[in-house]
């Protein structure tokens, strides 16, 4: 665990370096959500309507907000990886007397720290500037579901990060991939609403997987049954991204 | 076996990349090192040392082969050999947002010092390697001398068993060098293990106890510094001073083939095969009438390794 921590307190002091960058990284969901969702809900009006109740959209967007915020900071935590490179701690890192696993959890473990700031600072944003009504018996598998989130996202994103050596490339990759699995799931609109073959995509998106627990756990929506499978699904990819991210760092140098 | 730091055996390792056939970094070398010993391991460029050190250090699976370090083997106690090693990798490798201090207070913890530990230790390290005023200097504001400085300075900060320093001194200045090969000696009397690579010859020979030349992933040469020098114990470096150095000397010079010939105003330094080329040289040298001063001593070890690695090259 000390070798955990020590990176934690490398990320730590490197993130207090740039207050700049500290302040973006919690207030950019605050700014989706104020700004589209705000935008969005009046636009819509009365709302949508799912599973016999009227959901507004700031309701309906706020689990997408949260999701969207993981995958953003997994994202600007795996292009770390290009930055350690290009300063040549990376392979200096993988000497040091730690295994392979606990640098990738330490390198995302102080990121799932500013994750939950960033998710109470959206939470209460969402109570009591949108009056959004949450599940708070809800809370604790809420805030576990968004560590969960950026964890799984960013072993996920460090298998291509390990095995892309190019940063331009890797950017090429993470944007069209952003855009697919953002635009392919539920994050921003209800799947009830949208073609036969968009949904079939989208429900085996773990994005989709991620959003709808998110949701779930902030205003109740979503069928139990499907939820429970949805989590299952979401922590096998977390698992096998884990796994496959450990061996993409062995063969990495 | 349990004086030994590290133990080589018939170490293989191929890179494989998918439609190209195998590169063969390294084919079947072997070597040990005594602990508290300071070894080199040289070769010219893609030799196969980098490889070597690299899976040394954990940073490579061998292909086949046997190697440990203080007892453990790399492949299956990767964990237990790094928890022993320290390492000073071949590329400049900084935190560039943080000041050398803070770079020292990480490193420290990531080899399970308490801050306050690190702070005792700063003071040493930072006056021996000259950084105690760049210490709230920012990596990103360093010179490239000064990094490879705080890189090399951060190991001695630590206790670690054997360190492993790849080209250590590259781009340091000669106040740096000196104080870093002070260092370097004053760990090993410590009873600490210290690997290097380097390819400044007169280095390794001031430095080393024992050492490994590798050429094209092979083993060439081995032993102690001494018993290398000896393969070419024969060879002789002559220095001549004349009043003035004509072209037809030169051709005369020229006439004993040389291994190394440097010509320097009117001074040459030259490296012959044997004692007897050195003294027809001197003769003449004397000749001309033109030859002032003149010495003749052994070679030195970078005589020797251009002249092994220069036979094995022909034989291949």
């Amino acid at each position: 665990m000390q070798a955990v921590f020590a990176i934690v307190y490398r990320e730590y002091l490197i993130r207090l370096t740039s207050p700049l960058w500290l302040f973006f990284d919690l207030v950019v969901p605050l700014m989706y959500l104020l700004m589209f969702g705000v935008g969005l809900d009046r636009a819509i009006g009365l709302g949508i309507a799912l599973e016999g109740r009227a959901v507004s959209y700031n309701e309906f967007f706020l689990a997408g907000v949260l999701s969207m915020s993981c995958f953003g900071s997994a994202i600007n935590q795996s292009y770390g990886f290009f930055v350690d490179r290009d300063n040549g701690i990376f392979y200096e890192f993988l000497t040091y007397p730690m295994t392979r696993g606990q640098f990738l959890v330490g390198k995302i473990l102080f990121q799932c720290l500013m994750s939950i700031v960033q998710a109470a600072l959206t939470l209460s944003c969402a109570v009591w500037v949108l009056e959004i009504q949450l599940m708070w018996e809800f809370l604790l598998p809420l805030i576990a579901g968004v560590v969960i989130g950026i964890a799984a996202w960013f072993f996920f994103l460090a298998i291509f990060a390990f095995r892309i050596r190019r940063n331009d490339t890797f950017n090429t990759v993470i944007n069209v991939a952003y855009f697919v699995l953002m635009f392919v799931s539920s994050m921003f609109y209800p799947l009830d609403s949208v073609p036969s073959w968009l949904r079939t995509l989208a429900m085996g998106n773990p994005l989709t997987w991620h959003t709808d627990v998110l949701r779930y756990f902030t205003i109740g929506l979503g069928d139990p049954q499907v939820i429970f499978w949805e989590i299952a699904g979401f922590g096998l990819f977390l698992i096998m991204s884990f796994w496959v991210a450990v061996k993409s760092l062995q063969k990495a140098v | 076996m349990a004086d030994l730091a590290i133990e080589v055996k018939d170490l293989i390792k191929f890179y494989e990349k998918r439609g190209q056939p195998p590169v063969r970094a390294v084919q079947g070398v072997s070597f040990s090192v005594r602990k508290g010993e300071i070894f080199g391991l040289l070769g010219p460029n893609g030799a196969g040392k980098t490889t070597t050190l690299k899976i040394l250090t954990t940073l490579l699976l061998p292909t086949s082969g046997f190697v440990r370090v203080m007892g453990f083997d790399v492949a299956t106690q990767s964990l237990e050999v790094r928890k022993n090693i320290c390492v000073v990798v071949q590329d400049n490798a900084i935190e560039l947002y943080l000041s050398v201090r803070n770079n020292f207070r990480t490193f420290g913890r990531f080899h399970g010092l308490t801050l306050k530990e690190v702070e005792q230790r700063m003071g040493r390290i930072s006056e021996l390697f000259g950084l105690k005023e760049h210490l709230n200097a920012k990596g990103v504001d360093l010179s490239g001398g000064l990094k490879r400085r705080v890189q090399v300075a951060k190991m001695f900060l630590i206790d670690k068993p054997i360190v492993f320093l790849d080209e250590a001194t590259t781009g340091m200045d000669t106040f740096n060098k000196r104080s870093t090969i002070a260092a370097i000696k004053e760990e090993a009397t410590k009873g600490r293990t210290i690997v290097l690579t380097t390819h400044l010859l007169d280095e390794a020979e001031e430095l080393c106890d024992s050492l490994v030349i590798i050429n094209h992933g092979r083993v060439i040469a081995s032993g102690s510094t001494d018993q290398v020098k000896a393969m070419g114990l024969k060879m002789m470096y002559v220095w001549l001073d004349f009043e003035k150095l004509g072209k037809k000397t030169v051709q005369s010079i020229k006439k004993w083939k040389p291994v190394k010939l440097e010509i320097k105003g009117a001074s040459v330094e030259l490296t012959v095969k044997d004692e007897k080329a050195a003294l027809a040289v001197v003769i003449a040298a004397r000749k001309t009438g033109m030859l002032r001063n003149f010495e003749i001593m052994n070679a030195t070890l970078e005589d020797v390794f251009v002249e092994i690695v220069d036979k094995k090259q022909e034989a291949a």
